[in-house]
């Protein structure tokens, strides 16, 4: 009896491990494939990159972009080049193309070769084209987001504003949960739980910098208040002549 | 006299010689000296006229400026041409537009030397607001010196024109070997030798439309090998009030900075083989008593922003500045305000620092700039500490600090060819 029992479960572990074995031999072929192809091309966009890159060294691409701008302008092009150089760029940038088109491709040949459960391929495949959107709406969102706190708290700095810091984070926070709601939304995930979490923490986050600056400033204003009243208040660097007696000649002057 | 139909305007693309409108010989003016006023308002024109009258009494000249009168009878010498001049980011600097167009009629005139004239066109509405003596000078030190370029050399306050004795002159007499105290000039007097080169110098910049974009014409001489002089002038120069907010100080020191730093750039390979100029070394004296300097509400003013800024900008810093100058700073923002004293050595290698990251874009150019700002501020604290309005120690600081620069020059060289190795 008990030997019977031991062959039975034996049989059944045997045929689960030939399914495994045969899931994985049926998916095997589709997962060379998407290698492959992300490989070849891969290779391609390296081979192509290398030719635009001697081909835009050989007619001077960046000094040829560099005299269209004016000087001391910030070019768009220059200024978003890796290394300065907008050669740079388009060598990546055509390199990158490439392996996208490589997964793109690697991701059909997958589908063909694994056709006989199309279930799978038909929920990943508009899926990875999610995740590359939702990939890029977190990539911009993070630069934008420290560009944008970087011009804030240089801005703050030189505007004297004692709480600069927490406002640039707070800038930075809100561009972050932005593009994290965006990207989430955007894949799908959470449905209205998301919207709902960001309405709160956007909200939360912008309540939070209104009260912190309104109570964190309510003893400067008072302070403020009080000084105008008893003396003018001390210059800034660059108002002086602004602010004290504009009858007498201003006692610095900058330019 | 003969008012030529021809017009100029500085702010239009300037076609070249060959190529441009041209009038017959028997039509067009000619005078050896030409002079550019700015945009006068019409009420205030034949002040300037009587200025420059009284400076040329001997002489026919030609005068292009704006709201040229049909006849101008009380001024027989003067020859007037229409002009526009071009209005430049800063305002009431030259700009790259106005030299193309004064060089352009220049060369079409057949004028042997120019006078631009810039300045705040307010604080030239007033009698005896130019200078006839400066005019005279200009001139005078044009012809008999053999120079391509005259400037003036204003007489200042120990607390005016800051950016220039911080930032402008160090660097143009370091890097260019320019002993000039106004690198950026309002009025210039230029050969025709140098109109010539300077015409191709912004045909690239007025053909992209940007004539009111800065030109640093003491850096094109020394590049281009001419000679420079600049001439005392008793008089203030014409500029307007200061800048009423931050905002607006912000964006004339992001202009200014901005463009010097780009000619720094543009003409490396010319500094990096420069010698400076060798003049006596100076020994650095004692600031004076601190009691006299605690109470001034500007130096507390400028050092709070520093030290907010040390606090705040450590981030950026650190991608421009190498760890011993961050120590410095950092030792400097712990300074108690009747201590606070920025040493010259240090200033010359921050700006140098930014300049070279403005070259290699580090970071956005306008935050670069930006980041600048305090410790400019502190800078200019520290100096304010040592003149204590004094002009005599004024000039020593200003000398202090150009010296300084000229000392550092190497560090730049270093730096701007390896950069890489110097990174922290």
């Amino acid at each position: 009896m008990g030997h019977q029992l031991g062959q039975q479960i034996g049989s059944a572990l045997h045929q689960s491990i030939h399914r495994i074995v045969l899931v994985l031999a049926s998916f095997l072929p589709g997962i060379l494939a998407f290698l492959l192809a992300v490989l070849v091309f891969a290779l391609i966009g390296w081979g192509l990159a290398a030719l635009i890159r001697r081909l835009l060294i050989a007619v001077r691409f960046d000094e040829r972009l560099a005299t269209r701008e004016a000087p001391g302008s910030t070019g768009i092009i220059t200024e978003w080049s890796p290394s300065n150089s907008p050669t740079v760029l388009a060598q990546r940038v055509t390199f990158w193309l490439l392996v996208l088109a490589g997964i793109a491709i690697g991701i059909s040949a997958f589908d063909a070769s694994y056709a006989e459960d199309s279930r799978y391929t038909i929920f990943l495949l508009p899926y990875v084209a999610h995740i590359a959107g939702a990939i890029l709406i977190l990539l911009v969102g993070t630069l934008l987001a420290r560009f944008l706190a970087r011009s804030v708290l240089i801005g703050a700095v030189n505007a004297q504003l004692q709480y600069a810091r927490f406002l640039s984070l707070g800038i930075k926070w809100l561009v972050l949960v932005l593009s994290a709601a965006m990207a989430l939304d955007h894949l799908n995930i959470g449905g209205g739980v998301v919207e709902l979490a960001f309405g709160i923490l956007f909200g939360g986050i912008v309540l939070t910098l209104s009260l912190a600056i309104g109570l964190g400033s309510r003893d400067l204003v008072s302070r403020s208040i009080e000084k105008t009243m008893e003396k003018p208040a001390a210059p800034r660097p660059t108002e002086i002549p602004t602010r004290t007696d504009t009858d007498t000649p201003p006692r610095l002057r900058h330019f | 006299m003969s008012t030529s139909p021809l017009t100029a305007d500085a702010t239009q693309p300037t076609p070249h010689p060959d190529t441009s409108p041209t009038l017959a010989p028997a039509q067009r003016s000619t005078a050896e000296l030409l002079i550019c006023l700015p945009a006068l308002a019409p009420d205030a024109l034949p002040y300037a006229l009587q200025s420059i009258a009284s400076a040329f009494p001997s002489e026919s000249v030609l005068v292009a400026c704006a709201h040229a009168p049909e006849n101008s009878a009380d001024f027989p010498s003067l020859d007037l041409i229409p002009y526009t001049s071009a209005r430049s980011d800063v305002g009431w600097i030259l700009a790259a537009g106005d030299y193309s167009s004064a060089a352009q009629l220049a060369l079409e005139h057949n004028a042997r030397a120019i006078i631009l004239l810039g300045g705040d066109t307010a604080a030239l509405s007033t009698p005896n607001a130019l200078d006839p003596n400066l005019l005279r000078s200009l001139v005078d030190c044009l012809r008999t010196k053999n120079v391509d370029l005259v400037l003036p050399r204003f007489s200042i306050g120990p607390n005016d024109a800051l950016v220039n004795s911080a930032l402008l002159y160090p660097l143009s007499r370091a890097l260019f070997g320019a002993d000039i105290r106004f690198p950026l000039p309002i009025d210039a007097a230029i050969s025709i030798r140098l109109a010539q080169r300077l015409v191709a110098t912004t045909q690239r910049l007025m053909a992209l439309n940007q004539g009111s974009s800065l030109l640093w014409p003491v850096a094109e001489s020394a590049a281009a090998g001419f000679s420079v002089r600049d001439v005392i002038c008793h008089a203030a120069p014409p500029t307007p009030p200061p800048p009423a907010t931050q905002a607006d100080f912000n964006a004339l020191f992001t202009s200014i900075a901005g463009s010097l730093f780009n000619d720094i750039e543009t003409k490396s390979s010319f500094w990096q083989r420069a010698r400076g100029i060798s003049l006596p070394s100076l020994q650095a004296s004692a600031p004076p008593p601190i009691a006299e300097l605690a109470a001034s509400p500007e130096i507390h003013s400028m050092i709070e922003t520093f030290r907010l800024a040390q606090d705040n900008l450590q981030e950026i810093w650190s991608l421009v500045l190498p760890p011993q100058s961050r120590l410095a700073l950092k030792k400097l923002s712990a300074l108690s305000p009747d201590a606070f004293t920025m040493e010259p050595d240090l200033w010359a290698r921050i700006v140098y620092d930014f300049a070279l990251a403005y070259h290699l874009r580090t970071l956005n150019r306008s935050h670069l700039l930006g980041a600048m700002t305090p410790l400019y501020f502190a800078w200019v604290a520290s100096y304010l500490r040592f003149v204590a309005d004094d002009p005599v120690r004024a000039t020593h600081a200003i000398e202090l600090t150009a010296a300084a620069f000229e000392n550092e020059k190497s560090y730049i060289v270093s730096r701007w060819r390896w950069p890489d190795r110097f990174n922290p």
